[in-house]
């Protein structure tokens, strides 16, 4: 390294030591601090209370059983799966996301830039670890209560496990993206790991280094694996160096379609803006519609919107197709681990549905995108908006179907069936009209409204309602209906009685999505 | 001694393409483009939009990479630590840190490219375009034609080989305008090439070489004439 390069690289370190001196300057450190009270004081007493209030009784001895021997392979097969999305990403450029005049003036001077971008990288890794640590401790909480193993125990295990994943994720990213991986070759890899993760857990063996770092997350129950773990552990650690070493290499092409995109995504998440969130996000990850659909739709409908909705779908790219079934899947999985026992998951699946919902909504999303387009239709803008909910509702039952199948294979068929045909619809209907009240949220219209006046923090209830409905339309008739066969009542018709309200608020959702959107129209219809 | 210091001969090209492509999707941006450029050549890139230039421009720079042919500067690999230090790359749309100051970036590029008198170099620079005031306001502060007389700063204010300016001249009032040919002159006069693309006649017929590009192919290389001056406004095919 010359003195030129060496006086570059003290320059730079210089000045990003300035700037964050700057910034830490111009954080109100009291209210800081108070934010961080308020959310310790509240996130922790909420969490004491519902995991006290769940009172889940204990898993059996078959199943404490089943989850030493059977746990780590299929925790190690969703580590797989982080890291095959993370190569992914990275083969696309991710997961840096730095400023674009850090791109234009860093990147293109005579500066080391594995040096300079080691920083970025490991401030995000280092995010990503606080984040895993503090998911699993939370997890932690849930699980002494049900299984055998101290609370100090189970928050530890499941602390490391909940950090790992996600440094697994970007720093297999890192590396698809420094050693400039194409994307056929990451997304070989990562399935090559996701194979063999799952023949673990069809063989019963711990051999991926995925399933041995699954081995972290039932430490507890486990009896002399630590050798293993460290092991999954070890391996990981150094894909992470390997990874940090060579990020130097990465498409600067890609570095500053990231950069413009990711400055609009932090604004927008800022405002929560939930739609310019979700098409930012599909642009970072060249999601981008298919220039060939899977299909054609033959001869001119009567039902245009039905058809303009269907015309989106099989312009979907694989990616989008694959995600919103495994979200399916995933709420299947997650409703029968509700159903035996653990009921946090209950809300888990409700979110996965919810992201497949988000994706469903795109048609009527974009007549939102174009409202000056939509305003000079001839037809009554509600009712417009309604005719746009059917589509996606057909699709997320296809999708809720799936999950179904899911929950039968896991538990018990008969009921999984039984209870699930009873919430097939109703849940798709409110699904669809959760994600329509997200996708069609104003922040704009908010911050100029009364409302934003009286506390700013009321932007959080609006963007929090459909989030919420979305938990509450999958939990509360499935932990009826588990209720119900618990105490040997019809679990069919407990779960079919609260369809009855899910059905009811699904209603005033496209009430209120109706109402909305006349307000806003320019012309009235 | 070598060709290009040899007496009477032309000196070694300081960028140099060969059959150089590049396609988005099936769409070719640039397509089988060469170019020889030598030290302290003006040359005026001209033509319609989406004909190329731009995306000749952030190969370059290193900011793209070519899907066919080869570019080197300098005799390295665009983007290599050599050609990094001899390329300066004006874009069309400026780029800066919203926390750093206008002063702060000359300080800071400056520093990044070696530059011992940064200080006094960035103060005589804004002084000639008319910023020596603004020194300490950040890039929020300026207008449209500040912050393009901010960008061109940051792309003169460290030593190159080759300048490649992305239609600098647009946004500029008319006395900038005069100021930026000067510096433009002067970096010529200090044996860089500089590179302007361009849809102003008055910046073709100032240059000392005119490349044209039409769809992405080269459709004139030569002096600065009429059939240049031409191309310069010429509609898209």
């Amino acid at each position: 390294m010359d003195r030129e390069e060496l006086a570059a690289k003290r320059v730079l370190r210089e000045m990003r030591s300035a700037r964050r001196s700057r910034l830490v300057e111009q954080l109100d450190a009291m209210e800081l601090l108070y934010r961080v009270y308020v959310v310790l004081m509240v996130g922790g007493f909420a969490l004491a209370l519902i995991a006290g209030a769940l009172n889940d009784a204990e898993v059996g001895v078959r199943g404490i059983e089943a989850l030493g021997d059977d746990g780590p392979a299929w925790l190690g097969t969703g580590v797989a799966l982080a890291v095959l999305a993370g190569l992914r990403s990275g083969a696309r450029g991710g997961p840096l996301a730095i400023e674009a005049a850090e791109v234009q003036y860093v990147l293109l001077a005579p500066v080391d830039r594995a040096a300079s971008l080691r920083a970025p990288a490991l401030r995000q890794l280092r995010g990503a670890l606080l984040a895993g640590i503090v998911i699993g401790a939370v997890a932690g909480n849930f699980a002494f209560r049900r299984l055998p193993g101290s609370p100090l125990e189970w928050i530890l295990s499941l602390a490391l496990f909940c950090a790992a994943v996600p440094l697994c994720t970007l720093t297999a990213a890192l590396l698809a993206s420094g050693r400039r991986l194409s994307p056929v070759i990451a997304t070989a890899a990562g399935v090559g790991l996701l194979a063999w993760s799952l023949a673990d857990a069809a063989l019963g063996s711990m051999t991926s280094p995925a399933t041995m770092l699954g081995i972290l997350a039932t430490l507890p129950l486990q009896d002399g694996h630590w050798l293993l773990a460290a092991v999954g552990v070890a391996f990981f650690v150094a894909l992470g160096a390997v990874g940090l070493f060579s990020i130097g290499g990465l498409s600067l092409e890609a570095a500053r379609r990231r950069a413009n995109l990711a400055a609009q995504l932090r604004f927008s998440a800022s405002v929560q803006d939930v739609r310019t969130v979700i098409l930012l996000r599909r642009q970072l990850a060249s999601e981008h519609p298919r220039r060939r659909p899977w299909a054609r739709l033959r001869g001119q409908g009567r039902f245009p919107v039905w058809r303009r909705g269907w015309h989106s779908f099989l312009r979907w790219p694989p990616a989008r197709a694959v995600r919103a079934l495994a979200a399916g899947v995933a709420a299947g999985a997650l409703a029968a681990g509700a159903w035996s026992g653990t009921t946090p998951l209950a809300a888990v699946a409700g979110l996965a549905l919810l992201v497949a919902a988000l994706d469903l909504v795109e048609p009527l999303a974009q007549e939102t995108d174009h409202p000056t387009r939509r305003d000079l239709l001839p037809v009554r803008q509600d009712s417009l908006i309604r005719r746009h909910l059917v589509a996606p509702v057909v699709v997320l039952g296809i999708v809720t179907l799936a999950g179904i199948v899911t929950a039968a294979a896991l538990g018990s068929p008969r009921t999984a069936i039984g209870v699930g045909a009873v919430m097939l619809l109703p849940t798709a209907i409110a699904l669809i009209c959760c994600a329509a009240l997200s996708a069609t949220h104003d922040p704009y219209a908010f911050i100029s409204s009364s409302l934003y006046m009286l506390s700013p923090n009321l932007s959080y209830v609006q963007t929090g309602i459909p989030i919420a409905v979305s938990i509450a339309a999958i939990s509360a008739p499935l932990l009826a209906a588990r209720m119900a066969a618990q105490q040997g009542v019809s679990a069919v018709g407990a779960a079919a009685l609260m369809e009855i309200f899910v059905l009811a608020g699904a209603a005033a959702m496209i009430w209120w999505l109706g109402r909305r959107v006349v307000e806003r129209a320019p012309v009235q219809s | 001694m070598s060709a290009a210091h040899r007496p009477g001969s032309a000196p070694a090209p300081v960028l140099m393409a060969r059959g150089l492509g590049r396609s988005y999707d099936g769409f070719e941006a640039l397509s089988s483009f060469d170019l020889d450029v030598r030290p302290g050549e003006s040359i005026s890139l001209v033509g319609p939009n989406g004909a190329g230039k731009t995306t000749f421009f952030t190969i370059a720079a290193g900011l793209l990479e070519a899907s066919a042919g080869s570019l080197s500067v300098v005799g390295s690999d665009p983007g290599s630590i050599e050609a990094r230090r001899a390329v300066s790359y004006l874009p069309d749309t400026p780029v800066f840190y919203e926390d750093l100051s206008l002063g702060e970036h000359l300080e800071y590029v400056g520093g990044l490219h070696g530059v011992a008198d940064g200080g006094t170099r960035a103060t005589r620079l804004l002084e000639r375009l008319g910023m020596d005031g603004w020194s300490d306001s950040l890039p929020s502060e300026f207008s449209h034609g500040m912050r393009q007389k901010a960008s061109i700063a940051l792309a003169l204010v460290r030593p190159f080989a080759v300048l490649l300016a992305d239609e600098p001249f647009d946004g500029l009032d008319p006395p900038s305008r005069d100021v930026l040919f000067e510096l433009l002159g002067e970096a010529r006069e200090t044996g860089a090439a500089v590179l302007v693309s361009t849809h102003r006649p008055d910046v073709v017929a100032a240059s000392s070489r005119c490349v044209g590009l039409r769809d992405g192919r080269l459709s004139y290389d030569g002096p600065p004439d009429a059939e240049a001056l031409s191309l310069s406004s010429a509609r898209p095919a």
